[in-house]
């Protein structure tokens, strides 16, 4: 699966956006790592993928695999929204978080939360990655970590 | 304390020079099947009425991306307008258009701008709207996925940081949502006027949780417009000048919704530091005041980044000046808050409301909202991430 064509990368993934900048980013995906960009230079991390280092101006940019480990920095709950494959808004709100990853202060990722309520979801919270299919790829969640976890 | 590395200087040499000289609106409804073009024609027509010129006099064309909306050379083309020398078409937000017809008068690249808003109901903003086939052109929508907070998403993420970073109630948000009710109560423009109350607040349907129905802007079709020359010229004109004291924009890195620094730094800092240099007058004493409410915790920032209280005191401030005869905020006793009832109830308007209210006001002729012997106004448009904007306003002297 992590050699799939460019083509076939940007159709399992739309309607997000791959394009030159970010195809390692959703590559690592596919190898269910969470990457982020790191400036070669001077080792700052950010997301969204970006082609030059906002801090010290370098082009040499790569990717890195992070822990996936957070909080919960924002939390949303979706009682309407746009469709998505297993994404069902009748049968409850669909949780959308803003994890700020152990890696560095204010690098963050957005996703939804699988195994707990959302009701029981709070700003704060330890959070780490987890991974789902959709559409047939997998794609990354989070999973709560600090003991309200239940069952999904 | 915003952390911003530097502050303004203070340097405005536009400051007084520029002024608004011509104000039209359609009023906003939620049910017309009126074009774009339709509204921002009468607008436009309207204002350059109201400024006592013509077709003729109209040298720069300023109007806001708006989807749906038309370009500035339709705009022109449609009003016959003979020749132009500066036209444009900016991000919506109505900051960004009033500005840049500012800056093109003074500049000398056209003598007098007319500045249109036009707003539609787009197929995913409305039912309505959605069943309309003349809008069936429009149905192309913003493809996304739902674990994404781009956009108006981005404000009820950040919403639900403000409650938790602050330990605060939703009360600011009910407070603000009623205040703009209540003040549209006094405004023919406003699209909805119907009284609502706390109770109707808290049982109001989730959207975006935390944030409600009542805590998003009403779409509406209309439009406003506004004629902008030097201040020279606006005296030799039918209506009492307003002066432009001073706008500007203002953007942070990182701006990414999911990436903002922090609610103590983002775009709203950046415009209070620089409008704040750049003016002669702030708070104390001011007449008009109109912060934007696209969403309610985007009204709370402004009020509390003003300088009105501190960080997460909005809803005790709007508690403390509270008139609950009229149920809505009077800072101490006088100064209304939206006083023609923003985006959340007059209509989306992106601002455009709210710099229309100040012109107004400081005109003296609101009406039974008008706040007697008008001054100042202070406006402070759009959000946090990247459309943050302000102006200060003065009636001549």
């Amino acid at each position: 699966m992590t050699d799939l064509s460019d083509l076939a990368l940007v159709e399992a993934y739309a309607p997000l956006v791959v394009d030159a900048d970010s195809a390692a980013f959703y590559r690592g995906w596919l190898a269910h790592e969470l990457r982020v960009s790191r400036c070669d230079a001077c080792g700052h991390r950010f997301l969204p993928a970006r082609p030059v280092c906002p801090v010290c101006w370098s082009r040499d940019i790569g990717t890195e695999a992070v822990s996936g480990r957070g909080t919960i920095f924002l939390c949303m709950l979706l009682h309407q929204g746009p469709p998505a494959p297993g994404v069902d808004y009748s049968a409850g709100p669909h949780p959308v978080v803003t994890v700020e990853l152990e890696e560095q202060p204010g690098l963050r990722f957005t996703s939804t939360v699988v195994g707990t309520p959302a009701a029981d979801l709070a700003v704060g919270q330890a959070i780490t990655v987890d991974w789902i299919q959709r559409n047939g790829v997998p794609f990354p969640v989070f999973r709560v970590t600090d003991g309200t976890e239940v069952a999904s | 304390m915003s952390p911003l590395a530097s502050s303004h200087s203070g340097r405005n040499p536009v400051k007084d020079r520029i002024a608004v000289a011509g104000v039209g609106s359609t009023g906003f409804s939620r049910s017309s099947d009126r074009t774009a073009l339709a509204n921002a024609a009468d607008a436009a027509i309207a204002a350059i009425r109201d400024a006592g010129l013509t077709a003729a006099d109209i040298d720069g064309v300023v109007v806001p991306g708006e989807p749906g909306g038309p370009g500035p050379n339709v705009v022109a083309s449609a009003l016959g307008l003979p020749r132009v020398t500066h036209f444009s078409r900016p991000a919506p937000v109505a900051m960004f258009a009033f500005a840049d017809a500012v800056h093109a008068v003074f500049s000398g690249a056209c003598e007098t701008a007319l500045v249109v808003y036009p707003y539609l109901r787009l197929p995913w903003a409305s039912r309505q709207a959605a069943n309309d086939p003349f809008r069936r052109h429009l149905a192309t929508g913003m493809a996304t996925v739902p674990e994404s907070i781009a956009n108006a998403a981005g404000y009820a993420a950040w919403a639900s940081r403000y409650l938790a970073e602050y330990g605060v109630s939703r009360d600011a948000f009910a407070r603000i949502a009623v205040n703009m009710r209540s003040n549209a109560a006094r405004n023919d423009l406003a699209a909805i006027t119907t009284p609502l109350t706390f109770e109707d607040y808290y049982e109001a349907r989730m959207i975006r949780e935390p944030l409600c129905m009542l805590d998003m802007d009403l779409p509406v079709d209309g439009a406003d417009a506004f004629i902008v020359t030097t201040t020279e010229r606006a005296r030799d004109l039918p209506q009492p000048p307003v002066l432009v004291h001073a706008t500007t924009v203002g953007l942070v890195t990182p701006n990414d919704e999911d990436q903002l620094p922090g609610l103590d730094h983002h775009g709203q800092h950046v415009v209070i530091d620089a409008l704040k240099a750049k003016s002669d007058f702030w708070l104390d004493g001011l007449d008009v005041y109109c912060p934007y409410d696209g969403f309610t915790v985007i009204t709370a920032g402004w009020i509390e980044n003003a300088g009105w209280c501190g960080p997460g005191e909005a809803g005790a401030f709007l508690a403390q000046h509270w008139d609950e005869a009229s149920s809505r905020v009077l800072i101490d006793g006088r100064v209304q808050m939206n006083p023609h009832g923003g985006s959340l109830s007059e209509g989306a308007t992106r601002g455009s409301g709210h710099i229309r209210e100040a012109v107004v006001q400081l005109r003296g002729r609101a009406g039974e909202r008008q706040t007697p012997g008008a001054r100042t106004a202070l406006v402070t448009t759009g959000g946090f991430f990247f459309n943050s904007q302000g102006a200060t306003f003065r009636a001549d002297s």
